[in-house]
């Protein structure tokens, strides 16, 4: 980094009507930093805040959280009743909410819900017996929210025994075990795993 | 006049010559000695790589024609703030790991005073974006780094989730090949046992049968094999032949 009263003068050209910046020569790493810029102008354009900064973390637009909330519901109450197809779509369409709100709110908030959303997501699909994407989504929501989220620990552990790998499921599940600790269902989870690897082998 | 009379210029010139003498020469070291010692601060290599982002900023707000509108100009500072926090992180958790190393003496004086520029240089750095944000808006200096850092968390979740996400149509497929082999494979464990106890009987004939026919088969493929020898072996002799 340069001292700080100089700087190099990078060939930065603005298109009038877009306002997009672009470069010209451009290299790889700032053509992907003025993409990021400008997918950033575009999200503080789309804020509207007063003066055109975005606004302190805290507190939060209520209204994105009311409309998450709501899609959560109805998920729920489909999958209740049993329309575990139409659960799946809710709740994905809930976490593509949840995963658009706007970059500078609280980063903790968005984990807290797309791991619950993706966690429920995934008990949905194993209604299905989409064993697949149970997994895939019940290995997003942990990594989301590691401590606490003991179902989905077990979810991704179950739906690997119900895909036969074993092995995996076993590491898996050892490891949610040191998250979580000691949670029956986990524990009950292992004591299956290694019975059907005993009857394998 | 009174005092200067009784002065001897000429003698008094000499330790007034020795002082002179004496400070300058003080002078012209130290002032050689520091500029060389910046000289050589200066051309050690740099601890961070060029801040791209600062650059952005800065082309941007001294670009004339057009100018650049105040909404590009903040959100490039603010990517800047951002490439800032990882910076600070970056320096903090640096900072204690190479104090030790460097009391024991495994890493030299160099890396020190390079990592001593960094510091500083990101100190200013951080005053500097705070009095750039205060003056697009008022207070703004006391928030942007809690939002530049929740930019750079939520971007770092997203990349997180949106990875593995995406695995989700291989395991898929995956998952599809799998189950249907494990259905065909239990498909033909039924079936096989469904023709053993169905024609237990009937196997010993049709095996039987099968080895002779086979037998025969083998024989004839015996005679074709001998009867093509010699007639090849010709042939490459021929060849050879023509050759020579």
């Amino acid at each position: 980094m340069e001292s700080i009263d100089t700087f190099t003068l990078l060939p930065l050209e603005m298109n009038p009507s877009t306002k997009e910046i672009t470069a010209n020569p451009a290299n790889a790493a700032l053509e992907k930093e003025l993409a990021a810029l400008n997918a950033l102008h575009r999200g503080l354009l789309n804020a509207g805040t007063p003066n055109g900064v975005p606004p302190p973390p805290v507190p939060v637009n209520p209204t994105r959280s009311a409309q998450i909330g709501k899609l959560r519901e109805s998920g729920n109450n489909e999958f209740r009743k049993g329309n575990h197809a139409e659960a799946v779509k809710l709740y994905g369409l809930a976490i593509g909410m949840a995963l658009g709100r706007p970059h500078w709110e609280p980063s903790g908030l968005v984990r807290e819900e797309v791991s619950g959303l993706l966690s429920n997501r995934a008990q949905a699909n194993m209604a299905q017996q989409n064993w697949a994407e149970g997994a895939v989504d019940a290995e997003a929501s942990v990594e989301m929210k590691k401590a606490d989220n003991s179902k989905g620990w077990w979810r991704r552990g179950k739906c690997l025994l119900e895909m036969g790998r074993l092995e995996e499921a076993e590491v898996w599940v050892s490891q949610g075990l040191e998250f979580g600790a000691a949670e029956p269902d986990l524990v009950q989870l292992k004591s299956d795993i290694e019975k059907r690897k005993a009857k394998t082998l | 006049m009174w005092p200067f009379d009784l002065v001897d210029w000429v003698m008094l010139s000499i330790p007034i010559a020795y002082l002179f003498i004496l400070v300058g020469s003080l002078y012209t070291f130290s002032s050689i000695y520091r500029k060389r010692k910046a000289y050589r601060a200066a051309s050690l290599e740099p601890w961070f790589s060029p801040h791209l982002q600062r650059n952005v900023y800065l082309s941007l707000l001294h670009q004339e024609d057009p100018k650049v509108p105040d909404s590009i100009l903040k959100a490039a500072l603010l990517r800047r703030a951002v490439e800032d926090i990882s910076r600070i992180i970056q320096v903090r958790s640096q900072k204690q790991a190479l104090q030790v190393l460097l009391q024991r003496g495994s890493v030299g004086d160099d890396l020190w005073q390079r990592f001593q520029r960094a510091e500083k240089e990101i100190e200013d750095e951080l005053r500097d974006v705070v009095s750039e944000a205060n003056a697009f808006a008022p207070n703004w200096g006391q928030t942007i780094f809690q939002t530049a850092s929740e930019l750079a968390q939520n971007a770092m979740l997203r990349d997180r989730v949106n990875e593995i996400l995406s695995t989700a149509e291989s395991e898929h497929e995956w998952w599809d090949k799998r189950k249907s082999k494990i259905q065909a494979d239990f498909m033909k464990e039924l079936d096989e046992e469904k023709v053993k106890s169905a024609t237990e009987g009937s196997v010993a004939g049709s095996v039987a049968g099968s080895v002779k026919g086979a037998k025969t088969v083998s024989d004839d493929d015996a005679v074709l094999v001998e009867g093509g020898g010699p007639a090849e072996k010709a042939g490459k002799g021929k060849k050879k032949k023509g050759k020579n």
